[in-house]
């Protein structure tokens, strides 16, 4: 009896250490495998930030909190990140201490997990905050257990330091590079059609601008290039060499921007984390900038606003 | 003796034919079948587990009679409580499966926490006004949403001309939503009762209030004889007459928290709403923008570019069910609408669908799936829909040409 379980255990052990040396080439990714064999670590907290409200509440990883987009990672009041204070509560009740792995994943192709994780950059806890590969989409699709039960942690008193400026990028930034006045790569990863400047907006969202086009300068990298079928990312040789091809290889800053700033924490991630290079999100992104007045943008379209 | 046990004879004028107890059970195996196969070829899990769900329900309202006009009449017309009885069971049972889905979900159920997506409407004057209006369309129609979508799977293609309605009834809605959403609607609260003092306490309310309405109607019941006819066995006991009220209202229970589980609260209005609204719009005649519409909680009538919707195909279910029940049972009974019939059916029907989508929902979505959450706007829902039949009933009596 406890030969067998020393047996099992060593098992175990050795397919855990197996597994984190082989299971990816960035530090910042995790495989579902990997994810299922550290679901009981205390010392790991998963995180769902799903789009679909009533998706974490009917199944959801073992043990996930949950942070809700709309509430848990921005300011409802003004358009900005969560303040310190709410934030560090929120990570306080979810149990996160000073040495807690932080593993984010969520529906519609992890958007949203990847902008979860850079709120959690620019409160300096980047280098503890990984993505899991292929979101909830891939989990479902394996079949892996999901719980429906809402997860409690003891409270911790983890403190956050103030918010770190260097991985966003506000209008004025983004103008001086449009200026000339800062050198750096903006890369656009809307679709086509709205880099174009043929639609304003992809159909039935809210958010709109009164331009179409893309800010000035700006390369068109769509977001899913990124990505394989399943969802997960690219190899990493491959997203480089993708990028390269468009004249970014990381020798200047980037900054990268989308519709309303979710989409583009997704590339922002591959950029960051993956790549490693110096790169900004723009979060006021295209809802922003094209509603700005007087400023320049490029309309290859020509679609004029009419208001309809 | 309550009758919730009781298997109730006198709906059912003969036993079910072999003959049809065997096509009634073919199409049901051909109709899950259809459903399992579906699993193969939609991506998403959730439409397969809307389309059984649909057909059980379909099943349990047919064979017990679950409709919340027909018992009401039954009730007022001729004092029997059976079916009354069984919504109360519904209610009461779905409560308590609520309750513990809830607490898993939410367990701290203080203010200003929801669970997600439950329906827990926005209460004020607009609800009750819905309601009232709701409930003079099922008088006028026989019938409220739901029990027509199962009715027309017994042959009742007059259902056809109401449900038609009801979509006229939703644009209609949708082009007064704009103006009752300023006047009230925002401001009206989704009261919630674990919100006064935890789930058990909000549990008991709605438990006590279920029972004192069973002692109501059940001291105004008249006393019903034993069926002198022997009980079916076997088989045949399932499809003869209706299933006792504590089977059905049981059941109905079951199925509507397991939907919440797994796919959303029951519902039968968000596809009638979805397809309204999207052909008012591409008429012209719906305004691109209904005010805060998305972010309420009810059978919202999403737009959609999907072919396939969850609650398209729980209607769809729903039918079928119905159908493959009917057939078993001996109760298919395809009628002609008469034109009389079919106009009050219309007419009816708009009024049941401008009620439906300015109450955001019927009384599946908003007076079922509400009292079991603990909305106080199921209870509003319920007391309208009520007012709503009293009064047109009344106008009924004034005027024959009203009358079915």
């Amino acid at each position: 009896m406890a030969i067998s379980r020393i047996i099992r255990a060593s098992v175990a052990a050795l397919a855990l250490v197996a597994s984190t040396v082989t299971a990816f080439a960035s530090d910042f990714l995790v495989s579902a495998e990997w994810a299922q064999k550290n679901l009981a670590d205390p010392k790991v907290r998963f995180f769902e930030v799903s789009v679909d409200n009533g998706a974490y509440e009917r199944g959801h990883i073992p043990g996930a909190v949950k942070l809700s987009w709309h509430t848990d990672l921005v300011d409802t009041q003004s358009r900005d990140i969560i303040s310190r204070e709410a934030f560090e509560k929120k990570l306080r009740e979810a149990g996160v201490g000073d040495d807690t792995t932080i593993i984010l994943y969520g529906d519609n192709n992890n958007w949203f997990a990847a902008w979860g994780a850079w709120v959690f950059e620019t409160y300096g806890l980047g280098q503890r905050v990984k993505l899991l590969d292929g979101g909830r989409k891939l989990w479902e699709t394996q079949g892996l257990p999901l719980d429906t039960n809402a997860a409690d942690y003891a409270d911790t008193v983890i403190k956050l330091p103030e918010r770190d400026a260097s991985v966003r990028a506000r209008l004025i930034d983004v103008l001086s590079v449009v200026e000339g006045k800062n050198q750096a790569k903006l890369i656009d990863i809307r679709s086509p059609d709205e880099y174009e400047g043929k639609i304003f907006a992809p159909e039935g969202v809210k958010e709109l601008s009164v331009r179409a086009g893309h800010i000035p300068g700006a390369i068109n990298v769509p977001w899913g290039k990124i990505v394989r079928e399943d969802g997960t990312f690219k190899p990493v040789d491959e997203i480089k060499a993708l990028y390269a091809e468009k004249g970014i290889d990381g020798s200047l800053p980037i900054i990268t921007y989308c519709r309303i700033g979710e989409r583009s924490s997704h590339s922002w991630f591959a950029l960051k984390k993956l790549l490693n290079y110096d790169v900004r999100n723009y979060d006021g992104s295209w809802t922003e900038y094209g509603n700005a007045v007087g400023v320049p943008v490029v309309n290859v379209a020509g679609t004029v606003w009419t208001g309809k | 003796m309550w009758p919730v046990f009781a298997v109730h004879m006198t709906s059912a004028k003969t036993y079910p034919e072999r003959r049809n107890l065997l096509t009634g059970l073919a199409v049901a195996a051909i109709l899950l079948g259809i459903a399992y196969l579906s699993s193969f070829m939609l991506e998403d899990r959730s439409l397969t587990l809307s389309l059984g769900l649909g057909l059980v329900t379909g099943f349990v309202f047919q064979r017990g009679r679950f409709c919340f006009y027909c018992n009401l009449a039954d009730y007022l017309d001729k004092r029997e409580t059976a079916g009354l009885l069984s919504i109360i069971i519904a209610l009461a049972s779905g409560a308590v499966l609520y309750v513990l889905i809830f607490s898993a979900w939410l367990p701290n159920p203080a203010w200003p926490n929801l669970p997600p997506t439950a329906h827990i409407g926005p209460v004020g004057p607009t609800l009750f006004l819905a309601a009232v209006v709701f409930g003079a369309g099922m008088a006028l129609s026989r019938s409220c949403l739901s029990a027509h979508f199962y009715r027309l799977g017994e042959g009742a293609f007059s259902s056809l001309f109401a449900i038609t309605g009801a979509g006229l009834g939703f644009i209609a809605g949708f082009r007064t939503w704009n103006g009752l959403y300023t006047w009230s609607v925002f401001d009206d609260p989704p009261l919630w009762l674990p919100h006064l003092a935890g789930y058990v306490p909000a549990l008991a309310l709605t438990g006590a209030a279920l029972l004192a309405l069973a002692f109501f109607i059940q001291r105004n019941a008249r006393k019903t004889e034993a069926s002198t006819r022997p009980a079916p066995s076997g088989l045949a006991a399932l499809f003869t007459g209706r299933w006792p009220a504590a089977v059905t209202g049981i059941l109905v229970g079951v199925i509507s928290a397991a939907s919440y589980l797994r796919i959303a609260p029951l519902g039968v209005t968000a596809e009638v709403g979805s397809l309204a609204r999207m052909t008012g719009q591409s008429l012209g005649i719906v305004t691109d923008t209904l005010q805060g519409l998305d972010t309420l909680r009810g059978c919202i009538s999403a737009l959609r570019d999907t072919v396939f919707s969850r609650n398209g195909l729980f209607v769809l279910g729903l039918i079928g069910g119905s159908f493959s029940a009917a057939l078993a049972s001996g109760q298919f009974q395809p009628q002609r609408p008469t034109l009389r019939k079919a106009l009050l059916n219309l007419s009816g029907g708009i009024l049941l669908g401008w009620g439906a989508m300015t109450a955001l929902g019927c009384t599946i979505g908003v007076l079922l799936s509400g009292i079991q959450a603990g909305a106080v706007s199921g209870w509003i829902f319920l007391a309208g829909s009520i007012a709503g039949v009293l009064i047109l009933r009344r106008v009924q009596a004034l005027f024959t040409i009203l009358r079915p």
